[in-house]
């Protein structure tokens, strides 16, 4: 075929045998090639007279396991985690995209995202599921359905903002940009969960519209698309006579009932509000609205401005009040010397106080200090008033009390004007101890006491009787806590004595696993199920009962310990695998040598109890296997004859049982001397 | 003063700031408003510890985080801001109101939000104030015209 010549006899005649994998030359019968690569199929023959072909089927992702032709076994096992790293996303991605109805496209698109970020080492300290919903995301943005992160979180039962710090790590590193998100996206989704029947697209595209004028009048950015959707949909439904209450589009929605009322109000306050339903259908208001919350910054900003205007005109008003007072001592002065014209002054002063009451009123509605001061000047004025008028003739009464008057007045007005600027110059006076304590320069280790007011530190330091009473207020408060503190600590030194203190360490996720450091083979078992995390299922006295020989039967707590450790193992160990591999057919072997005994425990007590310690002891004392041999391999058999199996030794049956396991050759030739069981 | 993870937290008045006191004898200390504020606040605090008998020695001072706060006087179109500046800029309004922009050779992390108002975080004040020079003319092109 491929034109050689043959070595021997130069003829170019060469047969080559594709079975066997020869070229022989037909002219003088040389063999020129032996053992050619074919690629025939080849059939092997059963063990039950059938023929099957030989090979593998090689998924089309390459994640079959590729044989290597005698070559590195070590690339074979990196390989082999990764291609099952890529197997599991694959598998977990499909099963989530199913749920989401996303297409075939989506899900292999979503596969390579989690091909691309398993090459970057991204899943590495994430849980999987989140990697997995992230590149699900990430592929609904692209493609741009209308999934929500929230549904994926929903799905999975995390928390939004986790999956979304990951999907933004994620988009980052895979340097894939993830246009936004538009709110018209969805609104086909909730109308359609809202149930509007025929007229669903019309009320679609009403809702469409009101979302593009949302979007002009500056309601739409920083905000959750979802909500500007519900709000856009009841409006629209409300505009074609359907009555959807507020209830049902949050439940749709999926936003908070506040939000929908806020978005509702804001989009009341933009004048397309103002128009009918067919206006609206009709026209397009030109204006832009700015976005509410710029409007609320700027109303906010506008009353900080009046306030300070205010408080401008509250200083020029001080003054006033000072000439005022002045004013009003003098007239006081002069009213006291003339009976009948104290009257009259009094009028006179009565119409100046009234101006300025009125001023108090008009410019300082806000004070109510000033006003109070008003009301307290007023009262004083018609007390005086009264004074005059009954002290008509009485000077000698009528001067002390307007002597009286003028320092009252003077004290009433003195708080005034103080009470007003006290924090403007309080601020003032902070602001100029702060600057002279400012220019500080900076020390060298040592501690740079220049402007610092030792005094005023002192102040702070409480002395001994303050402290004293703190700490027993402090101590008080948290008596709970500082209890519970002292729990732990008895405990963790109890349990120090008892050596089997475990170190605690709550932050780190105990990827690794710690050698488990007990003096008991029981407390290893003990320890090994707590950190398998199915230690609630577990009678713990029947475990250290293991070590103590204690053979009394537990009736109660043997079928719920096998029936519990059957359950085990389904843990995917392959000690525990084989060993139950191996305990099953050590079971087999032992059922007809155990013959009416085991009646109903039979099938629960053979197979597990032999499994409990096998596992056990795979982690226990791998010492002790290699110490015990071949003799103790027949202990399990006339230990499952008792009916107790917990009764056995931790040391002895463990060995055996992996002994089994490693060489069960070993076993199967002792027990066919015994007589097969089969 | 709380209890927790061995800390102690104090407030001192004058400059205002809250300083956690760690039991290896690290102190933290933020709200000031100024980077000489902190070390003055610092130092205030070390020596009201000298005053009550500890062992103080004031070493490695150093401003770690800087926060600050500007207004642009106009408003921002986020979703067309985040378009121009793709690979630094990360919005997600579900999450999210702002745009959230880093500048890695300032090591510095802005929050723009669409009222125009800019949080910046930073290692120092020179940074922040880098940082939102650097973003001024982004900003700019994105910007809301008033009518």
């Amino acid at each position: 075929m491929t034109g050689r010549v043959c070595r021997g006899c130069g003829g170019t005649d060469i047969e080559l045998d594709a079975a066997r994998g020869d070229a022989v030359c037909t002219g003088c019968g040389s063999v020129l090639e032996d053992n050619i690569i074919v690629s025939e199929v080849q059939f092997v023959e059963n063990s039950g007279g059938g023929s099957s072909a030989v090979g593998q089927f090689v998924s089309l992702d390459g994640a079959g396991k590729a044989p290597s032709l005698g070559g590195g076994f070590h690339v074979n096992l990196g390989k082999e985690s990764r291609a099952q790293t890529l197997q599991n996303g694959r598998r977990q991605i499909h099963h989530l995209g199913s749920q989401l109805q996303l297409n075939q496209h989506c899900l292999d698109t979503a596969f390579n995202f989690f091909k691309m970020a398993v090459s970057k080492h991204l899943t590495r300290g994430r849980k999987m599921t989140h990697v997995i919903a992230a590149c699900l995301y990430l592929v609904c943005r692209t493609e741009g359905t209308p999934h929500m992160l929230l549904d994926l979180s929903d799905l999975l039962q995390v928390n939004v903002y986790v999956l979304g710090k990951t999907f933004l790590l994620l988009a980052r590193e895979l340097c894939i940009n993830a246009p936004a998100i538009d709110p018209c996206l969805y609104i086909p989704r909730f109308a359609h969960l809202l149930e509007f029947g025929e007229k669903n697209h019309e009320v679609s595209m009403t809702a469409l519209r009101l979302l593009q004028r949302m979007k002009r009048d500056w309601m739409h950015t920083g905000r959750r698309p979802s909500g500007l959707c519900g709000a856009a949909l009841l409006v629209a439904a409300r505009m074609h006579d359907f009555r959807r209450t507020v209830k049902e589009v949050i439940s749709v929605v999926k936003v908070c009932e506040s939000t929908l009322r806020k978005r509702l109000t804001e989009f009341e306050d933009t004048p397309t509000s103002q128009l009918t339903v067919d206006e609206f259908m009709k026209i397009d208001l030109e204006e832009e609205c700015d976005p509410p919350s710029y409007t609320a910054g700027q109303r906010k900003l506008r009353a900080k401005q009046l306030e300070q205007v205010l408080s401008r005109k509250l200083e020029e008003v001080e003054g006033e009040i000072s000439s005022y007072q002045d004013e009003i001592e003098t007239e006081l002065e002069n009213s006291r010397p003339k009976a009948k014209g104290a009257l009259a002054s009094l009028a006179r002063d009565g119409a100046a106080e009234d101006s300025t009451a009125s001023l108090f009123g008009e410019e300082d509605a806000e004070d109510e200090e000033l006003e109070a001061a008003a009301s307290h000047l007023n009262k004083d004025f018609y007390r005086e008033l009264l004074g005059g008028g009954v002290a008509g003739g009485a000077e000698a009464t009528g001067s002390p009390s307007g002597s009286g008057q003028p320092p009252a007045l003077e004290s009433l007005l003195g708080p005034l004007p103080t009470a007003a600027s006290l924090g403007i110059s309080d601020s003032i006076r902070e602001c100029i101890s702060s600057q002279s304590q400012e220019p500080n320069a900076s020390g060298d280790g040592e501690l740079d006491l220049s402007g610092i007011d030792d005094l005023e530190i002192d102040r702070y330091i409480l002395n001994e009787a303050e402290a004293r009473v703190k700490a027993e207020l402090w101590m008080r408060e948290n008596a709970e806590y500082l209890r519970e503190q002292r729990e732990k600590e008895a405990r963790i030194a109890k349990e120090k004595e008892l050596g089997i203190y475990k170190e605690q360490k709550p932050k780190k996720p105990c990827k690794r696993k710690e050698p488990i450091q007990a003096s008991t083979a029981g407390e290893a078992i003990e320890k090994m199920l707590e950190q398998k995390r199915i230690s609630s299922k577990i009678n713990y006295s029947v475990l250290r009962d293991l070590d103590s020989k204690a053979g009394a039967a537990r009736p109660d707590a043997g079928p719920e310990d096998r029936a519990a450790a059957r359950r085990l193992p389904r843990r995917k160990k392959p000690a525990g695998r084989s060993g139950a591999d191996s305990a099953a057919s050590v079971g087999k072997r032992l059922r007809p040598m155990v013959s009416a005994q085991a009646a109903k425990k039979a099938a629960v007590g053979e197979t597990p109890p032999p499994n409990a310690p096998a596992r056990g002891c795979a982690l226990g004392r791998p010492a002790d296997v290699l110490v015990e041999s071949g003799p103790v391999a027949y202990h399990p058999e006339e230990d499952a004859e008792e009916e107790d199996p917990d009764a056995e030794e931790d040391g002895e049956p463990c060995v055996s049982a992996l002994q089994m396991m490693g060489g069960s050759d070993y076993g199967c030739d002792g027990d066919d001397d015994d007589g097969d069981g089969y | 003063m709380y209890f927790f993870f061995q800390k102690v937290l104090m407030k001192l008045r004058k400059p205002r700031i809250t300083a956690t006191i760690w039991s290896s004898g690290k102190i933290i200390c933020t709200g000031a408003t100024s980077e000489e504020e902190a070390k003055f606040g610092a130092r205030r605090l070390a020596r009201s510890l000298q005053k009550l008998g500890f062992q103080v020695i004031f070493t490695d001072f150093k401003v770690v985080n800087v926060l600050a706060v500007c207004n642009m006087p106009f408003e921002i179109r986020l979703p067309e801001f985040t378009k121009n500046n793709r690979p630094h800029a990360s919005y997600e309004p579900e999450l999210h109101p702002a745009v959230c922009y880093r500048i890695k050779s300032l090591r510095a992390t802005l929050q723009i939000f669409s009222t125009g108002s800019i949080t910046v975080t930073g290692p120092n004040v020179k940074a922040v104030a880098t940082a939102v020079e650097q973003i001024y003319p982004f900003v700019f092109e994105s910007r809301k015209e008033i009518l």
